[in-house]
């Protein structure tokens, strides 16, 4: 169920096949980098400029798209590379099979070979296929639908899972997602056909509408605060803009697969970052010579003499994380974050209007609060207070627009409820709010204070603990086909369309952690943070209205 | 910054803690409180809520759900509220899940293949045929046979396409006329126009045929059939033998061929050519794997061995040890020559190769020099053969010592003290409690080089061995002592970086000053034996005078002198107990420094001894053979302060001895009677203190890691970083052959110093060039 696993495992095995010598690996744009023993090259196929190099081996991991397959004929008509090891990271058709092998006239092909990569492996749990703006309106592009049914497929046949599948009914595409993926299954049903487990794996598909608060709140957890306040792409986080950033972490790598400090911390909150930093800062002081007097024991000395080759490589590491962490700490206090995730979150777990009426106006007249900060509180107070009988939405646009809110955040503001209002939401997202907080004032004094900051559960974690008990309800999340799971699940592969984010990362991650016998992996057509879960929003062709009074009437009518 | 951000979350607005009602939030004690709280206060309220609470840690869910229908909400319940039950931590953690199979895959390969094999053979019978074809019409003697009479057996060859089927020529579509005149395809009978008319020439012909007859020797070059086929036609035209033929002309040395046929034939040609050119980088890279291979193969077993050796056990023999540590060196020098060649591979070739394959260099480059750092680094030191003896003893003297667990108190304190004194020095102490017993002897009094790696680590290496004798042998008051040493070792580090500058500066005119100064002194003390213990100090405050040093040092001069007026056995443990004044003498010798050895070293050891060999009453005697030992090539750590401590060791040692060194020295230097080399060794010694510039920059692999990198390609300083990579190891290279020359030479390994040397003159000629390059 290692979805990072699965990925490694399948590029080892190319490199193993290709046997000793020079190999330079062949991508496409979408296929990622890795270096390995004896690849000392990585061209993109679609690259103008390739030398010749007759005494090098080729490995090509490529999706099988049309382009792919017209540029590889190219290329074996004319081979640039003494043999090929071709892998295609999907199922690709016969006749383009036959189209190679009829352009391998020099018979440089030695491998053809299928290896389902065809997704992103963010963390063992958490994938991703890199797709932003999937849907038009309600349904589905086609492409991408096509593109998001093979990374699915691709997952499922990495992962070796044939699953039953269940989506949520609320949403047409995941209904039409689910069909897809059925009907690949059906299709290749010889490639799904694996070792039969005692409890089937279970595929659940979900809608992002269901859940529009999750990608809308501040983050405290390294990972996903990364996210949202620099943006992590393909394990990247741009700090070009860091102020006074030195040249070399313009641009540095977080990736649990090297680096232990993250992957020891990525999901402890900013708290316990900046402790571990510091105890990370000490550790470094005391293996640098000024600090020596905590070298005490044998083991101290010991463990330093061990380490001393990695001296190097810590100090790349304590000077990124320290970067890192200085900067989302310069972000959160010039933002004024810790107010403004405090009223975001009474926005997004508690039901008192008023207050968070007022919380919301005062941040309003915050000027250390940025002009997507106060968007971003508005849209969540649209969101949960959408049909509540004093709904003074008008005047909070209104002070939106004095503050000098640009236009294309007030529009935003609409468009998400338009994208996931009450209308479209099939589960009971605030709903239930009182009852939590009576709830969980009862439980804090079985089990003491939670964070202010991090109250905020994700939809998904109900769904999920619903799912694992064996009671989520068929009603809201069918079965596709007459077949039902009678036991409670133990693999769990869920899919969120419209893109997953790391708050439900940690969910998932804790819910592995609690769950003994469950694994659930969760994908994510993207994953998202604030900003980008907005351009899904408008690339899904909700644009919002632009003036405001039209459409904030309550409509108490609607009400239960 | 880190206290700064460790706190967002010190006050949460408002926190209740402890066992709260949920009903009332009365604050109460314990849960059992609660309880009766909750039967006392709400047992009216609901009869659910009171029976689930009496399993409320158990079914806190329950609870909850009950607690909402009790409060009214109207909503039904939906069966969400779970999330705060599962505290017990059964689960996962996703990274540990179990190890799975690889995912699926599933293979084209056999379908592939047979598509291609269609095709294949029907290129191949395409191919065969036109070489066939080729072979017959070139099998006789064209330049001396009549045109009619060629084609005519080119007419039998294949038969030609009659004229009046073609009125257009089928490439370019152009009508045949009475101007555009129609030509055949010699290899397949189809017509075109002279435009598309191509010609095969007799050379390539003949070297396709007779590559498909296996006879391979017999083509021509590459590079000439290239050149013969694109010869103009113009040039044909103006030959000799094209007179004959007044409408058509003729080209004896050449076939008229189709655009399809000649396609054909080009790239069977270019798989001939490749099927037999391995580029220079492929040689080159096999054998780089192999030397890879064979060092995989050979360090562990060296490194079983050295670990022993140092341990003073007598498993291994010394000479094997010494014989496989050389192979495995050589070894490496070879890779880092091959790798290096391969990154020049065509660097002077006009064109520039193509970027990718410079990149390629750069990338197996690079790969090599990983390899090399990241395996010579656990390449340890062996011991001297003396060394050896001497470890071998120790190891049963250590154990005799166990009992001798005294004087701690003065020991540590006068380890600090002389800690902070000898400043970065110290931080090669260590070395000093393994070379016990470096013996010195006047005449042949040369420092012997072992060393290889980042003297840094290798100290470290040692220290850990040494720790782990310290330990095996219970003696605790050394293994603080080693602490100690370790502690000092990175303040060096530290202090190297920021005092390089400024001390490489300095210090030739200090040196200068020094030896003169140093001199001076001992001239005095030989005359003067009596008043050594007044000029010690002397020369301390003299040395003060021109380095700004710290104050310590006068406190250790004076330490030393009330500790040498202790008694003689007194001194033997404490300085035992403080290798920090052993070592640095040692230490300061750069490289180069061990062909003329001086008087000051020659003490040093002699001390040593006295001070570790209670046993050993006359040191000079056992010890004259054994040659100075173990000195880092290019010792960053030798700073300032060595040269002064090594003479405040010279001082100290004779006030401790009973019999005086001098004296000793001096029949020594008189014996020899070579004035030259002996009777004035500090006018020499100035030398080697002015080149340490130079073997300076081989002392830290760590800064020039980072430029290495060859994935930072784009930045095209990156070059320069490579060559000035180049010439730090060319010099950390050219040290360490001079040592394996010296040792070689020691244990009469004669033709081994001469492949040395060959090395070594090699090495210094590929230096100079480098420098010639980076200087232009």
């Amino acid at each position: 169920m290692n979805a990072v696993l699965a990925v490694k495992q399948y590029v080892s095995k190319m490199i193993e096949d290709s046997g000793p010598g020079m190999k330079v690996l062949l991508m496409d744009r979408e296929t990622s980098e890795i270096l390995q023993k004896e690849v000392y090259l990585f061209e993109r196929l679609d690259s103008a400029n390739r030398e010749a190099m007759k005494h090098l081996k080729a490995i090509c991991f490529l999706r099988p798209t049309k382009e792919n397959v017209e540029l590889l004929i190219q290329e074996l008509r004319r081979p640039k590379y003494s043999i090929y090891f071709i892998y295609f990271s999907n199922v690709i058709s016969k006749s383009d099979v036959k189209s190679l092998a009829e352009a391998d006239e020099q018979e440089v092909v030695a491998e053809v070979q299928e290896f389902y990569g065809d997704y992103i492996a963010v963390n063992p749990h958490v994938f991703s296929l890199n797709l932003l703006g999937c849907c038009q309106g309600r349904s589905w592009d086609p492409a991408q639908l096509s593109r998001t049914t093979q990374g699915l497929t691709a997952l499922l046949l990495s992962l070796k899972k044939c699953p039953m599948i269940r989506y949520q009914l609320s949403s047409e595409s995941a209904k039409r997602l689910a069909e897809c993926v059925k009907q690949v299954i059906t299709k290749e049903y010889e490639l799904f056909d694996f070792r039969r487990t005692e409890v089937p794996p279970l595929l659940l598909i979900l809608d992002r509408s269901d859940d529009a608060i999750t990608p809308l709140l501040n983050q405290w957890t390294y990972q996903a605060m990364v996210h949202e306040l620099l943006g992590i792409n393909n394990n990247r986080i741009d700090l070009s803009r860091v102020p006074g950033i030195s040249k070399d972490l313009r641009e540095v790598v977080l990736s649990a697969e090297n680096d232990e400090f993250y992957a020891n911390n990525m999901y402890l909150n900013f708290a316990e970052i900046g402790s571990n930093i510091k105890n990370l800062m000490e550790d470094f002081q005391r293996r640098k010579p000024k600090e020596q007097q905590k070298l005490e024991s044998i083991a101290d000395m010991k463990a330093f003499v061990e380490n001393y080759p990695q001296f190097k490589k810590m100090s790349g590491t304590v000077s990124k994380h320290v970067t890192v962490v200085g900067e989302l700490s310069r972000l959160v206090g010039e933002r004024n974050l810790l107010e403004v995730s405090e009223v975001e979150q009474e926005l997004a777990c508690q039901n008192d209007h008023s207050s968070a009426l007022q919380n919301v106006r005062r941040l309003l007249q915050n000027p250390k609060v940025t002009e997507f900060d106060a968007a971003r509180l508005v849209m969540l107070y649209a969101l949960h207070y959408e049909r509540h009988s004093s709904n003074s939405l008008p005047g909070l646009m209104t002070d939106l627009r004095n503050r000098g809110v640009p236009e294309k955040y007030r529009k935003l503001v609409s468009a998400v409820v338009e994208y996931g209002g009450k209308r479209v939401r099939g589960s009971d997202l605030f709903s239930p709010k009182d009852a939590v907080a009576i709830t969980k004032q009862f439980l804090k004094g079985l089990k003491g204070v939670e964070n202010v900051y991090t109250q905020h559960q994700p939809l998904l974690q109900e769904t999920l603990d619903q799912l694992i008990k064996g009671k989520l309800k068929d009603s809201q999340y069918p079965y596709l086909g007459p077949n039902t799971l009678r036991d409670r699940p133990q693999d769990i592969i869920v899919f969120i369309i419209g893109g997953a984010t790391y708050e439900e990362a940690l969910t998932v991650y804790n819910l592995n952690r609690t769950n003994p016998g469950v694994r659930i992996v969760l994908g994510g057509t993207t994953i998202h943070n604030t900003k980008s879960f907005l351009e899904e929003v408008t690339a899904s062709g909700f644009r919002g209205r632009s003036t405001e009074s039209s459409h904030v009437a309550p409509r108490s009518s609607s009400r239960r | 910054m880190a206290a700064g951000c460790a706190a967002p979350f010190g006050e949460p607005a408002e926190v209740r803690e402890g066992f709260l009602c949920p009903l009332c939030l009365k604050d109460l004690q314990a849960f059992h409180q609660l309880r009766s709280h909750y039967e006392e206060e709400h047992s009216g309220e609901d009869r659910d809520v009171r029976g689930q609470l009496r399993n409320l840690v158990q079914k806190a869910k329950r609870a909850k759900r009950k607690l909402l229908k009790r409060e009214g909400d109207d909503r039904t319940d939906s069966g969400s509220q779970e999330r705060y039950e599962s505290f017990s931590y059964g689960g996962v953690d996703p990274y540990m899940w179990e190890p799975q199979e690889v995912g699926a895959m599933r293979s084209h390969l056999s379908d592939f293949k047979k598509h291609r094999a269609a095709r294949i053979d029907h290129y191949v019978v395409e191919v065969n045929k036109l070489i066939i074809r080729l072979e017959k019409l070139t099998s006789f003697d064209r330049a001396n046979t009549e045109s009619a009479k060629i084609r005519a057996i080119e007419k039998s060859v294949v038969p030609w396409v009659s004229d009046q089927d073609v009125p257009f020529c089928p490439d370019c579509g152009n009508k045949f006329n009475i101007r555009n005149r129609r030509h055949h395809c010699r290899l397949c009978g189809s017509i075109m126009c002279k435009k598309c008319m191509e010609l095969v020439s007799l050379p390539l012909a003949s070297k396709l045929t007779s590559a498909s007859k296996e006879a391979l020797g017999s083509h021509t070059s590459p590079n000439s059939s290239p050149n013969s086929v694109h010869g103009s036609r113009r040039s044909s035209i103006s030959s000799i033998s094209s007179v004959s033929s007044v409408l058509d002309e003729k080209d004896d040395d050449r076939i008229r061929c189709c655009r399809h046929c000649k396609d054909t034939l080009l790239k069977r040609e270019q798989q001939i050519d490749e099927k037999e050119y391995t580029p220079e980088i492929v040689k080159l890279y096999e054998k780089l794997r192999l030397c890879m291979e064979k060092v995989d193969q050979k360090a562990p077993e060296y490194i079983r061995m050295a670990e022993s050796l140092n341990a003073g056990e007598t498993t291994y023999n010394l000479e094997h040890a010494n014989d496989l540590r050389v192979e495995i060196q050589k070894v490496y020098e070879f890779i880092d020559a091959l790798s290096k060649k391969i990154l020049s591979l065509g660097l002077h070739e006009d064109p520039q190769p193509h970027p990718k394959t410079l990149q390629l260099q750069r990338m197996i480059r690079y790969s090599a020099t990983l390899f090399v750092q990241e395996k010579l680094l656990g390449l340890m030191s062996l011991p001297t053969k003396d060394q050896y003896e001497e470890l071998k003893k120790r190891r049963l003297h250590m154990v005799a010592l166990e009992t001798r667990g005294k004087q701690d108190e003065k020991q540590k304190d006068f380890v600090s003290r002389s800690a902070a004194a000898v400043n970065g020095d110290a931080t090669h102490l260590k070395k000093g409690t393994v070379r016990k017993s470096e013996g010195w002897l006047p005449t042949s009094s040369i420092s012997r080089e072992s060393e290889i790696a980042d003297p840094l680590l290798q100290q470290i290496d040692n220290i850990t061995s040494f720790i782990k004798q310290a330990k095996a042998a219970n003696r605790i008051d050394e293994v603080h002592m080693l602490q100690e040493n370790l502690r000092q070792l990175q303040d060096e580090y530290d202090q190297q970086q920021t005092l390089k500058a400024i001390e490489l500066s300095k210090r030739q005119a200090e040196e200068e000053e020094m030896q003169r100064e140093e001199l001076q002194v001992l001239r005095e003390k030989e005359w003067e034996r009596e008043h050594h213990k007044f000029m010690s100090q002397h020369s301390r405050t003299c040395s003060l005078d021109f380095r700004e040093v710290k104050q310590h040092e006068h406190e250790v001069a004076k330490e030393n002198w009330n500790l040498t007026a202790h008694a003689l056995d007194l001194d033997i443990t404490q300085i035992k107990g403080d290798p920090s004044f052993e070592t640095p003498a040692v230490e300061q010798l750069p490289a180069n420094e061990h062909l003329i050895f001086t008087l000051k070293p020659q003490n040093v050891p002699q001390r040593d001894k006295d001070q570790d060999q209670t046993a050993c009453l006359n040191p000079f005697e056992d010890e004259a053979d054994t040659p100075q030992s173990e000195e880092d090539p290019a010792n960053p750590f030798a700073k300032d302060t060595s040269p002064m401590v090594s003479f405040s060791n010279t001082a100290l040692q004779s006030d401790k001895k009973e019999y005086n060194p001098f004296e000793n020295e001096e029949e020594d230097e008189q014996t020899n009677g070579a004035p030259g080399s002996n009777s004035n060794p500090f006018e020499e010694d100035e030398n080697p203190f002015q080149k340490p510039g130079g073997s300076w920059n081989s002392g830290n692999p760590f800064e020039e890691r980072s430029s290495t990198n060859p994935f930072e390609v784009e930045d095209g300083n990156e070059i320069s970083g490579e060559e000035a990579i180049e010439e730090e190891l060319l010099l950390q290279q050219i040290d360490n052959i001079k040592a394996y020359i010296f040792d070689a030479k020691h244990s009469g390994r004669m033709d081994e110093v001469e492949v040395l040397t060959e090395n070594l003159k090699e090495l210094k000629r590929t230096l100079a060039k480098q420098k010639e390059k980076s200087n232009c």
